[in-house]
């Protein structure tokens, strides 16, 4: 049992150095400041206080493109409208909250319902369309679902174009006042999503679903209801994003009509591209490089920084071939190799 | 004749529901407004017409999804503004650009410069992009002291928005006069010269493919010759070039314009294609990430070339008439006074956008129907499209055929991007929207088939301008008394619903072939 543990963590010792970084982050980036730990530990403003804003930022991101690592990248879905699924999370969160002030735990719930009910309508077209056109159809679904709150008949609710504002957060985790309980909470329903994603895969109906991505005809051949494993990935799916929108509602003081468009799926497919289809760490390492590129390019080259931005992409496509991970796990082996020549360069 | 109704049964029977629908709604309106909103469906069918066409070309034959089809529309459109507004700007760029492709075109002579060469493996690593390095670094050098006769987005007086107020006024503003800033100009063309030929080496060293020994003819020097002549012609004769350009009938140098952003349309595709697309068909998925990528890359560069605020380019003075005649009643009287109206059942309608884009939107859709019939390079699309690996199978070289599809499908977008110029007006957010009503389109008619791109296109055009003047008018519900008004966001969400519906009973579109 011992040994059994302890091999498990040496496995994993990059991705437990990883999390235990994470953990320390706000107090590092206080010490920098000179902000004591337990003055981040009181929720003091600064540096750190803005290091976790954009951290939970990141985990937002991370568990939406998590989520559509899932679809795409694991079940080889092509989704334009992927959007939806984050968009009804946030707006029925903030709705629920603000309009009806419900408890926080009915307003999960309730976006749990919603979700299922969502996956169920892409369920609906899943058997007739595919490839492309299923692309297309989901396009299509989340434009009328943008359509619809940006429409002004329902501004009371959704506040249309501008965007809902004036959500009124539970006190226990107001972004705030008490942000790093936020970020805690934000990294612990990240990991926890993680290591279900990571379970889901490699378990029997995973592997059916990379089967699906693989050669649907085949799988179908085998004796699989292909149709049902990929419905069951989307409800996966679609819950993580819709858990992702809430997290979102509750951290951003508007929730901008902006992230039900296409640009917002877009966003997705481009974080599981930089990662790496189908790796599901890609899309962590993804979304923290999209992110912080955004805000690095935007601080400090200001407004043509999506020039520098598409120039990045295009330089990605061409050499980093398979994404961030899936390249490093193709020539991991040759990295390897070169890092033991090179010390034993320095050796002798 | 009874096998094609029984075959195509549920097409057939989707499209008369559709246009029952639409017949039924239409019965409100007065024949003046139904004219109009007709003509103007038509137009804007026709331009989404030529951007659905290319896309669906390029993604038939070679698979990718261009997602940067709508901002090469846009960039065509402001290419063609640039050529018809500020014509000596174009004459100016004209030198540089046959210098900086003339090294491209000795791409049979490179392999056995590069036999040639014996250099240790590390060493040959290196070359190319050091090569390439030097070839940029002495490009920014030299670019910028060349003069190139432009506008100035921080001067209101001499930014694009006050070059086309004036030209639509009929005035021209003088041209600002330019010259060498601290450079000779032989040294400025050898400069360019050099950076062409040591930049397309280096990315010849890259295509290990393109090693076979060629037979080297006078045709392997002859483009280079030619566009090494074009470079020095229009060098010498700048000054006489734009004079001509610009003393030029108006009429002629809209014509000018958008031929000439249709060709560079299709050289920037050939381009793409070779550079960028093709080492992505092995990895279809990442194809969308550079697509993605060049998008956002051109919105920018519009951006900091052409800036942000939004213009009109003028329309030629063939349709821009406002005499004592107008509007025209019929064709004669819009002959003699150039009317840019003419009155139709009682309704006036705008002769360059309601009569001229339609009327070249069917011309294009004629001319491209025979291509791809009545040619063997159309014979090998359509075969290309149903089966690549059979066509490449049976030894005709495929590869060919993507580039010059690709060229005709952004040169197809550039076309549309000029034509479209006059009557949408450029901004930096034509495209996007266009390539989602292509998009659409597409998904209504069937997404690798030509006739459908065509009724795709229409049924959109049609559906967004009903919707549009029924917003005004209401829609009265057959039967009932109920007046129906579609608000503003119902218009787009009204082609949307409609590609849904259509996906959902056939999946493949109207005219799309199953699988």
């Amino acid at each position: 049992m011992q040994k059994k543990s302890s091999s498990f963590f040496r496995n994993h010792r990059a991705s437990f150095i990883l999390l235990v970084a994470v953990v320390l982050l706000p107090f590092i980036v206080g010490l920098f400041e000179g902000a004591s730990p337990a003055a981040v530990w009181a929720n003091q403003g600064g540096i750190s206080k803005f290091a976790e804003g954009l951290g939970i930022e990141i985990f937002i991101l991370a568990l939406y493109a998590l989520s559509y690592d899932l679809i795409f990248g694991v079940t080889g879905l092509l989704s334009f409208g992927h959007a939806m699924f984050f968009a009804v999370g946030a707006y029925l969160t903030g709705i629920a909250l603000k309009t009806f002030a419900l408890p926080l735990s009915a307003v999960i719930g309730l976006v749990f319902l919603a979700s299922i009910v969502q996956a169920l309508l892409f369920g609906l077209v899943l058997p007739r369309v595919k490839g492309i056109t299923f692309a297309l159809v989901t396009l299509g679904m989340a434009s009328v679902f943008h359509i619809i709150i940006m429409s002004s008949e329902l501004g009371s609710y959704t506040g249309a174009d501008v965007g809902l504002q004036g959500v009124i957060v539970p006190s226990f985790i107001n972004p705030a006042n008490e942000r790093l309980r936020f970020y805690f909470v934000a990294l612990v329903v990240l990991v926890l999503i993680y290591l279900l994603y990571q379970r889901f895969v490699n378990s029997p109906t995973g592997r059916v679903c990379v089967a699906i991505r693989e050669n649907e005809g085949r799988a179908k051949m085998l004796g699989y209801n292909t149709f049902a494993f990929k419905l069951a990935a989307l409800m996966l799916s679609s819950f993580t994003a819709a858990s992702a929108g809430i997290l979102h509602a509750l951290y951003q003081p508007i929730v901008s009509p902006n992230v039900a468009d296409l640009s917002f799926t877009v966003t997705a497919l481009l974080i599981v591209l930089i990662g790496g289809v189908g790796t599901l760490s890609g899309a962590l390492i993804g979304a923290a490089i999209y992110r912080l590129l955004d805000f690095g390019l935007r601080r400090y080259i200001g407004e043509n920084a999506s020039f520098i931005t598409g120039a990045i992409y295009v330089a990605f496509v061409l050499f980093i071939p398979y994404g961030i991970v899936g390249t490093w796990r193709a020539k991991s082996f040759r990295i390897a190799e070169g890092w033991r020549r090179l010390l034993a360069a320095f050796k002798t | 004749m009874s096998t094609f109704f029984r075959k195509n049964l549920l097409p057939l029977a989707t499209l008369i529901v559709i246009i029952i629908f639409f017949l039924a709604a239409a019965q409100g309106m007065n024949s003046q407004d139904f004219v109009i909103t007709l003509l103007r469906g038509l137009s804007v069918g026709a331009v989404t017409f030529l951007v659905a066409s290319g896309f669906s070309l390029i993604f038939g034959l070679l698979d990718v999804l261009n997602l940067a089809h709508g901002t090469l529309f846009m960039i065509g459109a402001y290419i063609g503004w640039t050529v018809f507004v500020r014509p000596d700007t174009f004459v100016d760029l004209l030198t540089p650009l046959a210098l900086a492709l003339s090294g491209f075109t000795l791409r049979d002579v490179y392999p056995l410069l590069s036999d040639r060469i014996r250099l240790s493996l590390s060493m040959k690593r290196i070359l190319p992009w050091a090569l390439i390095l030097v070839s940029a670094l002495l490009f920014i050098l030299v670019l910028p002291r060349y003069p190139i006769a432009g506008w100035n987005l921080d001067n209101y007086a001499q930014s694009p928005v006050t070059y086309s107020y004036m030209a639509d006024q009929g005035t021209r503003l003088p041209p600002p006069t330019v010259a060498f800033d601290q450079i000779s100009p032989a040294l400025a063309i050898g400069g360019l010269l050099l950076v062409s030929l040591l930049g397309s080496f280096g990315l010849s060293l890259f295509d290990q493919s393109a090693r076979r020994s060629p037979q080297l003819t006078w045709r392997s020097y002859a483009s280079f010759v030619i566009l090494l002549f074009i470079g020095l012609i229009t060098f010498i004769f700048n000054d006489a070039l734009t004079n001509f350009l610009l003393g030029l009938n108006a009429n002629w140098l809209f014509f000018i314009a958008v031929i000439v952003a249709t060709l560079s349309g299709a050289g920037l595709g050939a381009l793409m294609e070779m550079t960028l697309i093709r080492p992505l068909y092995s990895r279809p998925i990442y194809q969308l990430m550079l697509t993605i990528g060049l998008s956002a890359i051109g919105v920018q560069i519009v951006q900091a070339v052409w800036g942000r605020p939004e213009f009109i380019m003028p329309k030629p003075t063939l349709f821009n008439g406002s005499g004592a005649s107008c509007p025209a009643t019929n064709f004669s009287s819009w002959w003699q006074g150039n009317c840019s109206t003419i009155l139709l059942l009682g309704g006036r309608v705008r002769v360059y956008n309601e009569i001229l884009i339609p009327i070249i939107g069917v011309l294009v859709l004629i001319a491209v129907w025979i291509l791809l019939q009545r040619t063997r390079l159309g014979m090998i699309i359509r075969a290309g499209v149903q089966d690549r690996e059979m066509v490449e199978a049976l030894g005709i070289n495929v590869r060919r055929a993507f580039t010059i599809v690709f060229a005709l499908g952004v040169g197809l977008a550039t076309l549309g991007g000029a034509l479209a110029a006059p009557s949408m007006g450029l901004s930096n957010a034509m495209g996007e929207s266009l390539l989602l009503d292509a998009l659409i389109a597409l998904a209504i008619g069937g997404l690798t088939s030509y006739p459908g791109a065509a009724l795709g296109s229409l049924l959109v055009g049609l559906i967004q301008q009903f919707m549009i003047q029924y917003g005004q008018i209401g829609i009265s519900i057959p039967f009932t008394s109920l007046v129906l008004k579609p608000t503003p966001p119902i218009v787009p969400a009204s082609t949307v619903l409609l590609m849904v519906i259509i996906l959902l009973i056939l999946p493949n579109g109207l005219l799309g072939k199953k699988e």
